[in-house]
This record gives C-alpha cells, sequence and structure tokens, in this order.
C-alpha cells in the first residue's frame, strides 16, 4: 500500500484511543495488582465476619498460629501447583504423591534412620514421582491431565500397598517435636516458616528468574517459547520436578503436623490446590498466574474452614459456602479486572 | 454329591425358619431333601474346632485403605487359616460398586460353598446377594446390611447407635456430678449413614443426664490429616470443655496430635472403634484417652465361623436353636484401663 | 554483487510433512546487506523455509552454507548463534511477559546464570525500542495490552537483541498503518546500511517495489524464480510466477444500480460506542457492498462487532428488517439473518481442528439435528452445497480446515453464512493472509453474493481493496465517518488524505481543512450523503493542538 510521504514522522499513537498510552492513572492501576487487591479484600471480609461472629476463638494468636499452620501443608504444594499451571500443564497427582512420600517416609524401615531419613525419603519420593510425570509429559507426549491422573491412581494404589491400609505413627522425636508448642519460633511455628520459605523461594523464582520467565513463556505460548530458543521439553521437566519437590515438602509438614503417615492422606489436594491457584488469578489455560495470588487463596480457604469450623456449622453447610464463596471470588475479580 | 445334598437341607431348614421365599428354585428336589432335613432337625451339629467337611468360602470386601478395612480382612484370613477344612477365597477389595459386583459374580460362578460380604455399599450390592442366595449359596452379610432380608442367610455387625449410646452413658456417668458439663463430639464422615447414627446414639443417652450440654460437633474424615484439622479447630473454638467423643481411632490419632500441639489436657476423651494404639493409650493412662468403644472387627472372624457352620450344615454352640440365627449385632463394649487388657489382642493396627 | 561467498546459500532443500511435501528443492541466496523478498502464495512453502532457516525444523534434504560454509542448524539457539533473527507473522510473543521480558526471552541478562537482572533487560530494550523509533512503549508494559502495531514493534526488537547478520521479517506489514510501513522501512534501510541482510516476505507488491533488492518467487515448493531484480521485474509477470497465471482483472464488475433501490435491509440509527466510534447512520440495501476505510482504531472493526452484537452499544439501534435488535447479543443479531467473519479468522471464526462440513454447519445446526440427533448426511450435503457454490478448494468438506489456505479457510466462513441463510454479512478484512490470486476469486465470491441478494458490509486497511469492491465507501478517522462517497468517486489518494487528516499529518492538511463544511458531522449524515466531508473543527482541534506528540516524537 502506497502513501503520501510526509516530511515528518506523524504521531500515530494518538489515532488509536483503544491502545494508545495508559496514562499516569492506568499504568498506577497496573502497577498495584488489582487481583491482588480484590483477594486483600476478601480476605478482609472474611476476618470482619470471623471477628464478629466468634471475637473470642477467632481474634487471638493461638487461631492466627492455627490457620497458617493449617495452611502451610497444602500452601506448598500450591506453590508447586501454581508454577504448573502457569505453564499451561495441570498436575492431577499431588494429593498422591503427598501421600505416597508420607507413607514411604514413615515406615519402620526410614524411621531407623532418624530425621534426617524421614525428610530425605519424603523429598525423593516427590521428586521421583515428578521426574515420572515430567518424562511422561515432555519427552512422552503425554497430555499432563493423563499422565498425572495415571500418577495419581499407581500413587494411591501404592501408598496403600505400603501401609496395608494402617496408621504408620511417627516415633522420631525430632520430628514430633517440631510439630509442637516448644518449637515455635518467636510465636511461629516452623510449618508455617517452612510454608513462608518456600512462598518466597517461589516467589523469586517466578519473577526474578529466567525459570520463571520461561515457565510463563511455555504457557502463554510455547511455540513463541521454542522460537525463542527455549528447550520447552525441559522446561516442563523441571516444572513437573518443582511440583513433585514441594509435594515432597508438604508431605514432610503433613507428618510433622499428624505425627504419623496414612494412605489417606492429601486427600483431594488437587483440586484445593487447582481451585485456590484459580481464586489468585491464575489462568487455568496458563501463560499467567501470581504466586501472592494463590497463597492467598490457599489462606482465604483455611480462614473459611476455620470460621466454619468455630461456629459449629455442619461439614454439609462449610462446602456449600466454599463453593459459592470460589464462585463469588472470582466474579469479583473479573469485575474488577475489567473496570 | 452328598455335600451339595446336606447343604440344600440346611438351607431349607432355615427357609422354614424365616420363612423366606429363598428356596423357590429348589422344589425339584423337595422329598429327598426332607428326608434329610428330618435327621438334621433333630440332633443338629453344633460347629466346633474339629475338621470337617470341606467348606470353600468366597469374601469380598472393600479396599483395605482403612485401618479398621485392613483389620476386617486380617480378621478373616487368619480365622480362615486356622480351620484345616475351610478354603478362603478372597477376592481384591475394592471400594467400586461395579467392580466388587464382578467379583461377587465371580465367586458364585466358581460355585464356592458360602459367601461372606462386606459390601463397599450395602443398598448397590443387594442384587447380586440375591443372585448368589438364588444360586444356592448362602451369604454372610457383613456389617453394612443389604436392602433386603432376602439377600443374605445372615447378617452380622456391629451397632452404630448402641455405640454411641454406650459412649453417651459412659461419659454421663463420669461427668454426672459435674455442674453444667460440656461435651464435644468429633464425628466420622457426614455423608454416611453410619455416622448420623452414632451421633443419635450419643445425643440419646446424653439425654438421661441434665447437667450435660454438647456444646459443639465438628465432622472428620476417619482419617489422621482431618481428624487433626478438626480437632484442633475444635479446641480453638471450645477453650474449656469436660468430655470428648471422637467416633474414629484413625483419626483419632490425628485428634490426639492436635490435642498435644495444643497442650490441653483438661478433658477426658472417649474414641471409637478400637484401634491398638487408643488401647495402649488407654492402658498407659497417661493422656485424655480415657476409653474406647468397641466396633469390633473381630465380626469378621465370627463371619468366618458362620460361614464355615453354614457350610458343613451345623449351628452354633449355646444356643437352643439349631438354626444360625439370621441376624447378629454385636455389643459396643466400653473398653478402659480396667478391661484394656482383655482387648488388646483384637486391636487393630 | 561481491567475490566473496553470498552470507547465506540455500540449496535444494526439501522438507515433507505427513502428506505435504512443503518444500521440493529451494534455494535461496542471500547476500550481505541487501533486501531479499521471498514471495509466494500461502502454502507456497514461504513459512517453512523460514522455519528451516530459523532452526525451528530440521530439513530433510538439502544444504545451508553460512558465508561459504556448511552449517546445520539443528535448533532456534544455533541459528541465532550466527547472527539469523525471525520476526514471525504469528506465534511470535507470550502475552503474560513484559516488553522487556519477552525481548529478551531464553537469552535474558543474569546474574549467576539463572537470576534475571530485570532493570538492566528494561533499560536494554528501552533502547532498542527507541532505536526502532518507538520509545514510547513501556518495556515493563505485558506485551497483551499493546496493539497489534505495538507488538510487531516488540517482535522486531526482539530480533535486534540479538548480534544479528539476517533478519528473517514475515509479513511485518501486515498489522502496521501506512506511517508505521514507513518506520518500518526506515528500520530496513538503517540495518542493511549496516550489512545486515533483511528477508523479506509480503503480499504487498509495492512494499516489495519499495525496499526489496531481490526477489524469489516460491509456488507449491519450488523456488520459480531466484533472485530477480525486485525494482524492474514487472508486477504482472510476478503475479504470474505466484499464480502461474496473469490476473488481469483483479476486482469483479459493478453492477448497474437498479432503477428503484429496494428497501434497505440493515438500518442503523445513531449507533455509538463510548471511546471508540461517535454516533453512526447507516443504511444497507440488498445486493450492496458499503465498504468502512480507515487506519487500524479508527473503529471499523469496532463497529462491525458492535452491529453485530459482539459489543455492546452506548447509545443508538440496529434495525433489520425493521425488528430492532437486542443490543449487546449475538445470538439476536445471527437470528435475525446477520452474519460475521472476523477479522482473526482463527481465533474467532473457525474451529481449525474440525472438519469444513463441521465448520460450516455449526450455525445451521438445527436444520440437520432431530432431537439431538444430527443427520450426518445431510450435514454434509448441505455443507458441500454451499462450498461449492463459493468453489472451495480442496472440493471435500471432510478435510480439516486447517489444511485449507487462508483463502479457502475464509471460503469456509463464507460457507456458514450462505447456508445459514443470512441477509447481511460483515466481513472484516476478509483478505487479510490471502494471498494475490486468491483475492480475485474471493472477490468475485463476495460480488456474487451480493448479487443474489445479500447486502455486504465490508471492513479493510487496503484501500484498493475498498475502492475495487464496494459500491459505496465510508471513511472513518478516529471512530467517525468524515467521509460518505460512491466509490467510483474516489481514489486511493483522496481516502488516504482523508483518514490521515487532522493535525497529526503535518504541515499538509492545511488544503483538507477549507474543502468542507462541518455538515458531515456523523450523527446528522445520512447514508448515501455524497458530499465532501471533512474534520468538525470542533471536536478535532484539542487532539490536534494536544502537543502530546512526545510518544510518538519522530525518530531520528
Amino acid at each position: 500500500m502506497t502513501q503520501p510521504a510526509s516530511p515528518a514522522r506523524p504521531v500515530t499513537e494518538k489515532s488509536a484511543p483503544a491502545d494508545g498510552d495508559p496514562g499516569p492513572w492506568r499504568s498506577l492501576a497496573a502497577r498495584v495488582d488489582v487481583r491482588t487487591l480484590s483477594l486483600l479484600g476478601v480476605l478482609a471480609a472474611l476476618v470482619v465476619i470471623g471477628g464478629v461472629t466468634e471475637p473470642e476463638a477467632f481474634l487471638d494468636t493461638d487461631n492466627l498460629q492455627l490457620i497458617l499452620t493449617q495452611a502451610s501443608v497444602i500452601g506448598v504444594v500450591t506453590v508447586g501447583m501454581t508454577f504448573v499451571i502457569i505453564s499451561g500443564g495441570i498436575d492431577l497427582s499431588v494429593g498422591a504423591i503427598v501421600a505416597l512420600a508420607s507413607v514411604w517416609a514413615t515406615t519402620v524401615a526410614t524411621q531407623d534412620y532418624g530425621f534426617a531419613g524421614i525428610l530425605f525419603t519424603a523429598v525423593v519420593v516427590g521428586l521421583g514421582c515428578g521426574l515420572v510425570n515430567g518424562l511422561l509429559i515432555a519427552y512422552g507426549g503425554m497430555v499432563p491431565f493423563i499422565a498425572t491422573l495415571a500418577m495419581l491412581a499407581s500413587g494411591r494404589g501404592l501408598a496403600l500397598e505400603i501401609t496395608d491400609g494402617k496408621t504408620q505413627m511417627v516415633t522420631v522425636d525430632g520430628v514430633l517435636k517440631l510439630g509442637e508448642r516448644d518449637s515455635y519460633v518467636l510465636g511461629i511455628p516452623p510449618l508455617v516458616l517452612v510454608f513462608a520459605a518456600v512462598t518466597a523461594v517461589g516467589w523469586l523464582l517466578l519473577n526474578r528468574t529466567t525459570f520463571g520467565r520461561r515457565s510463563v513463556a511455555v504457557g502463554g505460548n510455547a511455540e513463541a517459547a521454542r522460537l525463542a530458543g527455549i528447550d520447552v521439553r525441559r522446561q516442563r521437566l523441571y516444572l513437573y520436578l518443582l511440583s513433585g519437590l514441594c509435594c515432597g515438602i508438604a508431605a514432610f509438614l503433613l507428618i510433622i503436623l499428624a505425627g504419623s503417615g496414612q494412605n489417606t492422606n492429601g486427600n483431594l489436594y488437587e483440586l484445593d490446590a487447582i481451585a485456590a491457584a484459580i481464586i489468585g488469578g491464575t489462568l487455568l489455560s496458563g501463560g499467567r498466574g501470581t504466586i501472592t495470588g494463590s497463597v492467598l487463596g490457599v489462606l482465604i480457604f483455611t480462614t473459611i474452614t476455620n470460621i466454619f469450623a468455630l461456629n459449629n456449622l455442619e461439614t454439609a453447610v462449610q462446602q456449600i459456602a466454599k463453593g459459592a464463596i470460589i464462585v463469588a471470588a472470582v466474579l469479583v475479580q473479573r469485575r474488577s479486572a475489567t473496570t | 454329591m452328598p455335600e451339595f445334598t446336606s447343604r440344600r437341607g440346611l438351607l431349607f431348614g432355615a427357609a422354614a425358619v424365616s420363612a423366606g421365599a429363598v428356596l423357590t428354585g429348589c422344589t425339584s428336589n423337595e422329598s429327598k431333601d426332607s428326608e434329610g432335613d428330618t435327621s438334621g432337625d433333630n440332633k443338629q451339629a453344633v460347629a466346633d474346632d474339629k475338621p470337617g467337611k470341606r467348606v470353600t468360602i468366597g469374601f469380598a470386601g472393600p479396599q483395605a485403605d482403612h485401618g479398621w478395612l485392613n483389620a476386617i480382612n486380617d480378621n478373616a484370613k487368619s480365622r480362615a487359616k486356622k480351620y484345616k477344612d475351610v478354603t478362603l477365597e478372597a477376592t481384591e477389595g475394592s471400594n467400586d460398586t461395579a467392580a466388587q459386583i464382578g467379583q461377587v459374580e465371580t465367586l458364585i460362578n466358581k460355585k464356592v460353598d458360602v459367601l461372606v460380604i462386606l459390601p463397599a455399599d450395602g443398598k448397590a450390592l443387594t442384587q447380586v446377594g440375591l443372585k448368589a442366595m438364588r444360586a444356592g449359596i448362602p451369604v454372610v452379610n457383613l456389617d453394612r446390611i443389604f436392602a433386603s432380608a432376602q439377600a443374605y442367610r445372615c447378617w452380622i455387625g456391629g451397632d452404630n447407635y448402641g455405640m454411641g449410646l454406650n459412649a453417651g452413658h459412659y461419659i454421663g456417668e463420669k461427668l454426672k456430678d459435674k455442674k453444667n458439663a460440656k461435651v464435644v463430639e468429633l464425628a466420622g464422615l457426614d455423608n454416611l449413614e453410619l455416622t448420623k447414627q452414632r451421633t443419635k446414639g450419643f445425643d440419646d443417652a446424653l439425654k438421661n443426664y441434665s447437667n450435660i450440654e454438647k456444646v459443639a460437633r465438628q465432622a472428620a474424615e476417619f482419617t489422621v490429616e482431618s481428624g487433626q484439622s478438626k480437632m484442633s479447630q475444635l479446641l480453638q473454638a471450645q477453650k474449656n470443655f469436660d468430655a470428648l467423643w471422637n467416633h474414629d481411632d484413625d483419626q483419632g490419632v490425628g485428634a490426639l496430635r492436635a490435642i498435644k500441639q495444643a497442650g490441653r489436657d483438661d478433658f477426658m476423651m472417649v474414641g471409637g472403634a478400637g484401634a491398638l494404639s487408643a488401647f495402649e493409650e488407654i492402658k498407659q493412662d497417661r493422656g485424655v484417652l480415657k476409653a474406647t468403644v468397641l466396633y469390633p472387627p473381630t465380626m469378621a472372624a465370627s463371619a468366618i465361623d458362620l460361614a464355615r457352620a453354614l457350610g458343613q450344615g451345623k449351628g452354633i454352640g449355646g444356643m437352643a436353636e439349631f438354626e444360625i440365627p439370621a441376624s447378629l449385632t454385636l455389643y459396643s463394649a466400653v473398653v478402659d484401663k480396667d478391661n484394656v487388657d482383655q482387648y488388646m489382642p483384637t486391636g487393630f493396627k | 554483487m561481491a567475490p566473496e561467498p553470498p552470507l547465506l546459500t540455500m540449496s535444494g532443500i526439501t522438507k515433507s510433512f505427513p502428506g505435504v511435501r512443503a518444500l521440493d528443492g529451494v534455494d535461496l541466496r542471500v547476500q550481505a546487506g541487501e533486501v531479499h523478498c521471498l514471495l509466494g502464495q500461502n502454502g507456497a512453502g514461504k513459512s517453512t523455509l523460514i522455519k528451516v532457516l530459523a532452526g525451528a525444523h530440521q530439513p530433510d534434504g538439502g544444504t545451508i552454507a553460512w558465508r561459504g560454509d556448511e552449517v546445520t542448524l539443528r535448533s532456534p539457539i544455533a541459528a541465532m548463534r550466527l547472527g539469523i533473527a525471525t520476526i514471525y507473522q504469528e506465534l511470535d510473543l507470550v502475552e503474560g511477559l513484559s516488553v522487556a521480558e519477552n525481548v529478551f526471552l531464553g537469552h535474558e541478562p543474569t546474574t549467576a546464570g539463572f537470576v534475571v537482572r530485570g532493570r538492566d533487560a528494561r533499560a536494554a530494550a528501552g533502547a532498542l525500542l527507541k532505536r526502532l523509533g518507538h520509545g514510547e512503549i513501556d518495556p515493563a508494559r505485558l506485551v497483551g495490552d499493546l496493539s497489534a502495531a505495538q507488538q510487531q514493534i516488540v517482535s522486531m526488537a526482539r530480533a535486534l537483541s540479538h548480534e544479528v547478520r539476517l533478519i528473517v521479517m514475515d509479513e511485518p506489514s501486515a498489522a502496521l498503518d501506512p506511517d508505521e510501513v514507513d518506520n518500518l522501512f526506515r528500520i530496513v534501510g538503517d540495518l542493511t546500511a549496516d550489512g545486515v541482510a533483511v528477508v523479506y516476505i509480503s503480499h504487498r507488491l509495492e512494499e516489495i517495489r519499495r525496499i526489496g533488492d531481490r526477489v524469489t518467487v516460491l509456488k507449491d515448493g519450488r523456488a520459480v524464480a531466484v533472485g530477480l531484480p525486485a525494482k524492474e521485474t514487472p508486477t504482472r509477470a510476478v503475479i504470474a510466477l505466484m499464480t502461474g497465471r496473469n490476473v488481469e482483472y483483479v476486482f469483479p464488475d459493478r453492477p448497474k444500480p437498479p432503477a428503484r433501490p429496494p428497501a434497505p435491509v440493515l438500518v442503523v440509527q445513531g449507533l455509538a460506542r463510548e471511546g471508540e466510534f461517535e454516533p453512526l447512520d447507516l443504511e444497507l440495501r440488498p445486493g450492496e457492498i458499503v465498504g468502512l476505510a480507515g487506519l487500524v482504531g479508527s473503529g471499523r472493526s469496532e463497529i462491525l462487532e458492535t452491529i453485530y452484537g459482539a459489543r455492546k452499544p452506548t447509545r443508538g439501534q440496529v434495525r433489520l428488517e425493521g425488528r430492532v435488535l437486542r443490543p449487546g447479543s449475538v445470538r439476536a443479531a445471527v437470528r435475525a439473518g446477520l452474519g460475521l467473519a472476523p477479522e482473526e479468522r482463527k481465533a474467532q471464526g473457525l474451529l481449525m481442528l474440525e472438519s469444513v462440513t463441521r465448520n460450516v454447519s455449526v450455525s445451521s445446526m438445527s436444520r440437520f439435528s432431530y432431537g439431538g440427533w444430527v443427520d450426518r448426511g445431510k450435514e454434509l450435503r448441505a455443507a458441500r452445497e454451499a462450498t461449492r457454490e463459493l468453489s472451495l478448494r480442496p472440493d471435500n468438506p471432510a478435510v480439516p480446515v486447517r489444511t485449507l489456505s487462508g483463502g479457502n479457510q475464509q471460503k469456509a466462513v463464507l460457507a456458514r453464512w450462505l447456508l445459514r441463510g443470512c441477509r447481511v454479512l460483515l466481513l472484516d478484512e476478509p483478505t487479510r493472509g490471502v494471498d494475490v490470486g486468491a483475492r480475485a476469486e474471493l472477490y468475485t465470491v463476495i460480488r456474487r453474493l451480493a448479487d443474489e441478494g445479500l447486502a455486504v458490509l465490508l471492513v479493510s486497511s487496503e484501500v484498493p481493496e475498498v475502492l475495487g469492491l464496494a459500491d459505496r465507501v465510508l471513511v472513518l478517522r478516529e471512530g467517525r465517518v468524515v467521509h460518505t462517497a460512491p466509490a467510483e468517486d474516489l481514489d486511493e489518494h483522496r481516502v488516504l488524505d482523508l483518514v490521515l487528516a487532522s493535525g497529526r499529518h503535518g504541515p499538509e492538511p492545511a488544503d483538507l481543512a477549507s474543502t468542507g463544511s462541518a455538515s458531515t458531522g456523523p450523527a446528522s449524515t445520512g447514508p448515501g450523503t455524497t458530499g465532501p466531508g471533512t474534520t468538525d473543527p470542533g471536536t478535532t482541534d484539542p487532539e490536534t493542538t494536544d502537543p502530546a506528540t512526545t510518544e510518538g516524537s519522530p525518530a531520528s
């Protein structure tokens, strides 16, 4: 298409109001993440509800410790899950991996090696499952949904095989102690410290490292990532390894918390973790997501459970309300994202 | 086929007692069987440990993903091993109704002598129970009851309502001198009928004690993890109470963990089911757990006994009747420090 | 040229995909510092060839020599290391990452190998964008928030973030306004002056004339001409090489307007969307093709989508055969007889993995289904009839629509509406990504549909297309209709003057400001108004005098 020559280069930006300069106001709004704000709003509303309905039980240090402790295990899993979803994948096997790692790490044979043995086994089992997932998906060409579904089934099966359905009590004092009050550091339970550390590392990994960039790129546009010279397959492998590692850590936390290993551990973690990530603004189709959002999502869920339990509401009511809050949170976010 | 005949005889007798329409398909053998029956009726043998006629028992249970269910399997298997004349055909446990139906049908086709079925879902497996009975295979229905009495020859199981009742009475007696006593309930999976029955029994028992009020109830999921989680919330919600009833000793492991983590020891706790870890805790008498109400997995051993007796055409001892009863409800005994030693061998892991 | 070996020599490159021989012995020779144009219809093998060059595909046969030495481009990284960068038409950017993150994706400046130095990346990206004349693009912004043109610039910045000796540009001008194209050419000039070679792919022959040095033409996976002089080879000869035939009459003849024009089928009254376009009146009669001409961002696509109900108007109404359509309801529009062929054909128009049949029948399912059961035979027959009427190739509606060329994909979209029996067709950039030969055929199809009684509203960024195909043209600028005239009364320069008017264009438009009154204010202009339109000083003045030229300041 020809066009008249013009001596000065014309300003083009103004011709397109829709995609013009964001202006000072919009760029400010963009800097403060709207999603994060709306999640904090939901959390604040929950705190108000909790404080009004159960002022004594809800608003005290013990309860804060309780909520954070209860959030730790699923929180660590959700950090790994967030990476996987951002990369356009899904990991349905997280609950099964937590179960398998927690029972493998609490067998009599493992407990002979003490604290280190339990920790090591939990982490290695988690990584091993992640490795299998990753290899199947990245190099075996399997769809993440199917590969991790298979891992879910076989992981749960193996966990049952190991335990025979029995509860494996932990006898290593060092592990048990970590779940008790004496081990709190400045009033913070060790589990919460681990959760915070995993969150911080996850945040840095996503926002400050090539690994994070590549994860987003693979999820947002795998072909573009490949053409940019990223080894997409290896990146996928790493992502499922990361998720497996998080499951291993979570399994260790769960062993500390429950003082035992059981094959029913981690029941439906996959759904809780996915729901928390989605509430936190992670796109199920990949390419976008934040660690902050996911962690807030976990905290919202845990706080809801806490408030309902403190108010002595029935399980059925809890479940209904939980579903309603998921829908409400997502709707609120979409509204605030579009306006 | 003398074995075949005697089984028919036994069944016919049972039909007479329970006025069932079970044996309508067996009329062709009526006269012959009647003869056999007459002799049996007069001095029906009582089953004992001595080897008798060989019996093949088909056993179909759910997946043993829980301590109690695992104990059921163990009890059944070890009991069967005890008898030289019993061959146990146990299926791979399954929680999938369709899979379990398939397994039972396979056992029917294999022509086992007696079936012991602990259904994943009692209602859903009623049809296959009926099918077995029609095929002339007596069914011992274990714990989760079929929808029709025609689908089993004998039902044996625990008493969920009685569990709650006994737990309530035990706690009630302990607290009866205390004014404004408060109790808390940690229930099991709320979408199971048995959980509702346990809670109803508990509530009914507490009605006898006007000084006691149930102040909170939360439902866990029979797992350690859920027990820990729900109990820690309950402890946060109720800063002081006098007694806790926990429906299940497996989730009780988690509950005890939560109690320890919260540093609480200002109340007594009563468990449920009868796990070995609970018995040991009670025996040591160092923590809050003072008693547990049985839901004995030994019922599986009894079911094998019943099946063997049915297969050999014998009755059971200690009763006036010649025939095995149509239904046996087990007593939910309270085990505390005083009698725990007696129950220790039955505790499951 | 020089005695030294060419920068790049590809010889006898072959590449097959299951069922397709994409490249069948292609040669390409590129000298340092030249603009080498690659021409060919869609499916001729251009994309495959540049992917081989970028290391994204491995050739089955043939050799690649780089500065005289034979090389193997095992991966995109290997190609980049040699200094080959590629700007793809699509699939190129990650919307969820920022501009800087996209520019340095895969080769981020890092500390300790994996911690990204974000500030350095942003500064370097900012410098690259400035060099490209787009310093106003904030390197921290998400690419998904940028316009298509800006994304194109980001792609280019990404290519330049490597040490490049050869840049492949795949239709770089497709998403650009004419101004931007000028800017692009300036950049290409700078690059070649530095000795960088540019492989330039475009459908626009004029562009190739302007900047190209030599031309290689691909057809059916073969190079039918290698290294023709770009400036001298006659256009007709190039088209003949690409299509294998001479394209004499690109546009079909317009029929004579009927003596008594039929009643309008579509009436748009005062339709507006705040911030996108101002109140618009429009009437469309059966048999008529009306074109909307304007730059990217002039509101042309938005108008189409609002009429279609995909966007909710802030005011105004749309009537189809007298009945008012529920605003903001695509369902209502489709039921009433509207059909849209969207600009993003692949993303918005087609089910790429499905067969042609299913794509064609998807809007008329009720005609082939009884109580939920689809009569597949009937569906297939109807789809075949509709696609035959439009001469869709291949003549087999069972093939997946993704295997079709751009022009035939567009025909599949048209066939869908034909089958649906719609009364008004809204076409948004119907020939985007469709090659020259196939365009002519598509024009013929569109005209034939109009002749059969459909009313067509056409949006295109290619002015000749609007002028050649439409009966009547509405010229848009900044969301307002600034001129309405029969197509015969307009020429390309006139339209470009109109769309570029207002102060943005620099010192020239003084003549335009004096050519008319403000009578064509959009709200007052009825359809069919033929008087010369011009700007309404009242509304454009703030724009004109706005000194906010900082963001688009002329590059040095």
